[in-house]
Order: C-alpha cells, then sequence, then structure tokens
C-alpha cells in the first residue's frame, strides 16, 4: 500500500508541473468565463460601431419613398453603431433599368442588399412581395437582415393603414392595448428574496445539467490523456523495469490510477469552484445539494476508473503517442454520446434513451450526472443499480487491464494485437 | 544459503529458444558473472530472476524462497535498458526509488547524498535527468540500484558505456558490497572486465551453460605450459634446456612452452645463473581465450 501512495504521490507532483496540466486546468475556467461574460454584454445589445449597410432599392409601385425613408431614419437615430443607408432607385420612367441598376449595383459590391418592393405590394391580400436580393453575403450581415426586412414591412404596413384610412389615434391605441409587461420571477426561499430573471437565466438553467455533465466529460477525457502520456513516458524511457523491480505491475497501475485520480479531483473541484464563482459575480444562483455532490463524485470516480483502466491497457500496449491515437478514437467516441444527446436527456430523463444510456457503462457518469441535474426525480432503485452495474463493469475492466499493462508495458518494438491481448486475458 | 538457484529452468520466446534447461547456483558472497556473446540469454535470465517474465519450465529460488516478490525489497536490479524519469531532478529520481525500496525518513535523505557521493555526483544533484552525459546518467542508474543497500545485486551489462575510471569506480563498490558479505551476480559480454571481478563465472551460449564454476579453479584448471620471459643477455641456451620443447619471440618477450608436469621453478633457476631475468610470468588463459575456445567449439558441434 505503501508504494501504491508512493507512486500516486510522485505521479501528482510531476503531472502536477507539467505545462499542458497548467494550461489545461486554466484555460477552460477562461474559456467558460468568456462566453459567459460576452454572452451577458451581447445581450445588453453593447457592441462597438460596425459599418454602414447600404441597400439599394426599387420601389415599382412608385408610392412608398417617404414610409421607407421614416422607416429608416427612425431605426438609424435608435441604433447609431450599426446604421442602414437606403438609396431609392429612380423606377418613375424605366423600372427594368432601375432594376438593372440595382442588380449591377449589388454584385459590383457598390450596396449590400438590393430590395425590390412589387407594384402589387400596396393590395392587401395581393400577391406582391418584398424581395431582398443578396449576393455572396457576409456573415457578419445576416443578422441585420432581419432588421431590414422587418423596416420594409413597416414601411408597407404604415402605408396599407393609410390607404385603408384607419386614424392614426386607433393605432396608438391599438399598440397600447396590445402592450402586456411580463415579469419573470424565481421564488426564493422567502418571499422577499424573489429573484427577477432574464432571458440569459433561463438559457443558464437549461446549461446547468449540460454543464456538470461536460465537468465530468473533461475531468475523465483529460486526465485520461495524462495516463497515456505517463505511461508512454516510463515505456520509451525504459524506466519501466526498473519501477518493476520493486514494485509489482499492479502496484504500478494503481498508484498511477489513484495519482491521477487525485490530478481529476483537483482539476474538477477548481473548475467548480471557478464556476461557482463566476455564477455568484454574475448573479446567477445555481442550487446544488449536498446528495447531488455526493453522486457526482461516485459518478465521477467511477467513470474515472472505468477510462483510465482502459488507457492503462491501450497506453502499455503501444509504443509511440502517435500509436496510440489509433486505439483511442473508438473510445472517445463512445465519450462522446452523451454530448451529443445531452438536450434530449435533460428534456425527457426519465424517458426510454436516457434510461438505457443509464445502464450502458462507459456511458452511464455522464447520463446520470445530466439526469440528476435536470431536477426531475430519479428512481433511488436507478441510480443504486447504475452505481453496481458500473462498479462491476470497473472491477472487470481493472482486471483486464493489469493483465493486458502486465505483459504489454515490457513489449517493445511490437504492438500486441488482439490476439495477443486475448491471450493476455486468458493466461491466469 | 544460496542467493539464487535456478533447477532446469526452461524459456522460449515463440520459437526461439532462449534458455535451454539452465542451472546454476549463486552462493552468498561472491560476485558471480554470466558471461557469454549477445543473444545467449544473459538478459533473459536475470529477467526471470526477477520475475519479469516467466520460465516455462524449472524453478527459480531466490534467498531459498520461491517468490521473488517477497525478496523485492532486498534486490536490486538494474536491467539492460536504462531508464529514468527524464524531467525530474537527479535527486528526486535517487529519492524516489529510494522510497519506493522502502527507505524513508531521515535515513532515505542519508543513503540519497551518500550515494550521490560515492558515484561522484553531488555536483549534479539538482540538475535534471535529462541534462546528465550518459557515463552520468549510468551511474545514476546504479545508485538507484543499490540505494537500500540491498543483499543481491542484479546488474544486467553494468559496465557498457562507462569510461575506464568510471568501469573502475563501479567494479570498487562491486567488490566492496562482496566484502560486506553481498551477493552481485553481473552479465557482460566483455571478458577482460569479467576476470577481474569475478569469483565465478557463468558461460553461456545459445542459452545453454558451458561452463560454470569458479574463476581461479577454471584459470588453474586451463593452466598451460607456457612461460612469458623478458631477458637480458644471450639467450640461445634456453632452446637446449630439457625442460623446453618450444620457443618462440614475441617483441622483446619470449614465450617458452616447457614439457608436461615441467616445474617452472626449475626454468627460473637456470634462467637467473644465465641471464638477468626482468619479468617471468606463467601464462594463464584469458577468459577471452576460454571463451573463444569453448563458444567456438560449442558452434562448431551445432553446425
Amino acid at each position: 500500500m505503501q508504494k501504491i501512495l508512493r507512486v500516486a504521490q510522485r505521479e501528482y507532483m510531476e503531472t502536477v508541473k507539467t505545462k499542458t496540466f497548467i494550461l489545461g486546468i486554466l484555460m477552460v475556467p477562461f474559456i467558460i468565463g468568456a462566453i459567459i461574460f460576452f454572452t451577458g454584454r451581447m445581450a445588453r445589445g453593447k457592441t462597438g460601431p460596425q459599418p454602414t449597410v447600404k441597400v439599394a432599392v426599387a420601389d415599382l409601385s412608385n408610392a412608398l419613398a417617404d414610409e421607407v425613408k421614416e422607416s429608416f431614419d427612425s431605426y438609424n437615430k435608435d441604433n447609431p453603431q450599426r446604421q442602414i443607408n437606403v438609396n431609392m432607385l429612380e423606377t418613375q420612367e424605366d423600372s427594368d433599368k432601375a432594376d438593372n441598376q440595382g442588380r449591377n449595383k449589388l454584385r459590383q459590391g457598390q450596396v449590400d442588399v438590393y430590395v425590390v418592393l412589387d407594384n402589387e405590394i400596396l393590395e392587401v391580400e395581393g400577391s406582391g412581395k418584398i424581395r431582398l436580393y443578396t449576393y455572396k453575403p457576409k456573415a457578419s450581415n445576416i443578422d441585420i437582415l432581419w432588421t431590414i426586412e422587418d423596416r420594409f414591412r413597416k414601411a408597407v404596413v404604415n402605408h396599407r393603414y393609410k390607404t385603408q384610412k384607419i386614424p392614426e389615434e386607433f393605432l396608438t391605441k391599438l399598440s397600447e392595448i396590445r402592450r402586456v409587461p411580463v415579469e419573470r420571477l424565481e421564488m426564493g426561499s422567502s418571499d422577499d428574496k424573489d429573484r427577477v430573471q432574464s432571458d440569459i437565466d433561463r438559457a443558464l438553467k437549461m446549461m446547468v445539467p449540460f454543464f456538470f455533465m461536460y465537468l465530468i466529460f473533461m475531468g475523465i477525457v483529460g486526465t485520461g490523456q495524462h495516463m497515456i502520456s505517463s505511461v508512454i513516458e516510463e515505456k520509451t524511457s525504459r524506466v519501466i523495469e526498473v519501477l518493476l523491480s520493486a514494485v509489482s505491475p499492479f502496484q504500478l497501475m494503481a498508484g498511477k490510477i489513484l495519482g491521477l485520480g487525485g490530478i481529476g479531483l483537483t482539476v474538477v473541484g477548481l473548475w467548480a469552484v471557478a464556476a461557482c464563482i463566476t455564477a455568484r459575480w454574475q448573479g446567477l444562483d445555481i442550487d446544488v445539494t449536498t446528495e447531488f455532490v455526493l453522486y457526482f463524485v461516485i459518478y465521477y470516480i467511477l467513470g474515472f476508473l472505468l477510462i483510465t483502466s482502459l488507457l492503462t491497457a491501450v497506453g502499455s500496449i503501444c509504443n509511440t503517442i502517435k500509436e496510440t491515437q489509433g486505439m483511442m478514437m473508438p473510445i472517445m467516441m463512445v465519450f462522446i454520446i452523451p454530448l451529443l444527446a445531452w438536450f434530449k436527456v435533460v428534456r425527457d430523463p426519465n424517458g426510454l434513451m436516457s434510461r438505457v444510456f443509464s445502464f450502458l457503462p462507459p456511458l452511464t457518469p455522464m447520463v446520470m450526472i445530466l439526469r440528476l441535474s435536470s431536477g426531475s426525480d430519479i428512481l433511488k432503485v436507478e441510480i443504486f443499480a447504475s452505481i453496481v452495474l458500473l462498479a462491476l463493469t470497473v472491477l472487470a475492466a481493472m482486471w483486464a487491464a493489469a493483465k493486458v499493462f502486465r505483459t504489454g508495458i515490457l513489449m517493445y518494438g511490437k504492438r500486441l494485437g488482439l490476439r495477443e491481448i486475448w491471450l493476455c486475458l486468458r493466461q491466469s | 544459503m544460496d542467493a539464487v538457484l535456478l533447477n532446469n529452468v526452461h524459456k522460449s520466446f515463440g520459437e526461439v529458444l532462449a534458455v535451454n534447461n539452465l542451472s546454476v547456483r549463486v552462493p552468498t558472497g561472491s560476485i558471480y558473472g554470466f558471461l557469454g556473446p549477445n543473444g545467449a540469454g544473459k538478459t533473459t535470465t536475470l529477467r526471470m530472476i526477477m520475475n519479469i517474465i516467466h520460465p516455462d519450465t524449472g524453478r527459480i529460488q531466490i534467498f531459498g524462497d520461491s517468490s521473488v516478490d517477497k525478496a523485492k525489497a532486498r534486490i536490486g536490479y538494474m536491467p539492460e535498458e536504462r531508464g529514468l524519469y527524464r524531467k525530474m531532478t537527479v535527486t528526486k529520481v535517487l529519492a524516489y526509488f529510494g522510497a519506493l525500496k522502502g527507505l524513508a525518513g531521515n535515513e532515505l535523505s542519508r543513503q540519497v547524498s551518500r550515494w550521490l557521493d560515492r558515484v561522484d555526483l553531488t555536483n549534479w544533484a539538482p540538475k535534471k535527468v535529462e541534462e546528465l552525459s550518459r557515463g552520468m546518467h549510468q551511474k545514476l542508474q546504479f545508485a538507484v540500484t543499490a540505494i537500500n543497500g540491498p543483499e543481491l545485486l542484479i546488474l544486467d551489462e553494468p559496465f557498457a558505456g562507462l569510461d575506464p575510471i568510471n568501469t573502475d569506480l563501479l567494479k570498487a563498490i562491486m567488490i566492496e558490497m562482496r566484502d560486506e558479505g553481498k551477493t552481485v551476480i553481473f552479465s557482460t559480454h566483455v571478458m577482460h572486465e569479467a576476470e577481474k571481478v569475478c569469483d565465478s563465472i557463468l558461460l553461456i551460449n545459445k542459452g545453454r551453460a558451458v561452463l560454470d564454476d569458479n574463476l581461479a579453479h577454471i584459470q588453474s584448471q586451463r593452466a598451460s605450459n607456457v612461460v612469458s620471459v623478458e631477458l637480458e643477455g644471450d639467450t640461445g641456451f634456453i632452446e637446449k634446456l630439457p625442460i623446453v620443447t618450444a620457443i618462440k619471440s614475441n617483441g622483446h618477450r619470449l614465450e617458452i612452452s616447457l614439457v608436461d608436469n615441467a616445474d617452472t621453478q626449475e626454468l627460473v633457476k637456470s634462467l637467473v645463473s644465465r641471464v638477468r631475468v626482468k619479468r617471468f610470468e606463467v601464462k594463464v588463459p584469458s577468459l577471452h581465450e576460454i571463451f573463444v575456445e569453448l563458444v567456438g567449439k560449442g558452434d562448431a558441434e551445432d553446425s
């Protein structure tokens, strides 16, 4: 046991010192923090000035000039950061010429959008359309198209109001009547602690289960990488034989798993703390029960043991990091499944898919954490059964890994094939 | 008690028979050399003693016990493939392996500095292993092997890559340890290295023991009746001496072959009375010669 702890200690200390580890541990919270920060800023609409968008308009009805101007003037007044410049083409004499002119301007890049307002557009329930042309649109202009479209629609509707002789007072009244304010509130533990929710709050609430699952994913997969490189390092530096003269292969493997488990817990702990601080700072309150933390730790440790056992085996039969990559692929693919299916699991935590996934051992930790953090009740029996199944799989995986490890670790030059691995497993 | 006992050990890798019916007894308190050409099965034998690979058949005992794992703390093993953690410092590597081998606390730090001093690496203590030269790396590897003062030292090609000074340093430590009652087993294919330190040798070729004996015994058995001398004066009379069968000039030395069972003392007397004797040596066949003779013969038998 002492030897296992010794190996674990070295593994921990040496990994903590590596640059990849320090970068890795800093990058993730930084990225998450940055995402939260910028999402917040964007939602509040505080963006810097952007280039003016130029629009050419061929008004075939020849009647909308005033309304269009009015509509865009009011937009430009409200949005100094992003102006829209509307250029009405001369359509009175020759509409075909105007159309050609508009198309050419768009193709030559003089304008960003070319809009044709059909003649029939003034008729209510007519066949007229607003046609919006773009030519090789820029990604940065995509969102403004919605605004442009909306403004033209407003101009047309305003004109229609006039032709239909609907009095202005009535319209004002109507818009007042239609305004019904909604406030989204989250009830606090006491009445004075109710909080107003913004749209971001809602989105983030949705993201919480994903966050926990991602934490597990990163913890498991990230430390798995460390495991692989640690085993490969001992193999390529040939230190392994010296080690094996002092410790047994099992002690070595157990020590490694323990040490990197510590790394994993450190990483996840730090990230969780960072996330909590960010959440507080952004005024979000995510409540996490002790029970959930307990489950989180159990699933994390079991999931971690499962993947590291597999990866120690993989590492021991390969000679270079490059060789391991081919074998890592299928293992990683399995762990990506919950990342793809998370939305469905969160929406329907007790659905068939969620349940089936919960009992497929490599997926269990991530899927169960998703389900548990989604807020719905999960049967205690189901939690218990999934933990037992996972634990049994871990034992089997460790047993198999130890066998492969023992043989693989001393094989230089050639990689073990499936047949040899099978032989290792059968050897007692 | 025997430190190591091998009894009819067999090991094959697929088609290749690496060790064939090998039996050897290494008594405690001796330096035992496992000699043989490349690919003879030396490393395989040492690895089997260390229980890194298992013999197909046969029995291996260490300190009278068949479980190496129990004895691991009492053995220091230096594998043929050298390797240490490249990113760790010299002190840390030494301390880590010391701790893995059961040292702790004050004793650990005392042994670390003692061994750094002993292999002349004290100045390099805070450096990373990857900064060491090959020879220094090798000495550190030896220190790692011996740090816990094991009763049995198993060294696979310990002198490979060492300069003469460091080779002597290592030999001195090996002899010192032997004198403390410890056992040293080492393998080499360089015969004259073994000649200077070994008490006994095991000569292996193609997995089979060709010769296994006390070195002094081997040499006395194979002592030839050739004497090498360096003389001053007229040497023409020697040829006519009755005990001399042939004479061969080798630079300023003479190699004198004697009749069987001739008394070398008689030759000395005759020489001293006629010429000035600067050097007189009864030629003992070198291990190299024995090696070439036995292995060469073995090969011939095989083909």
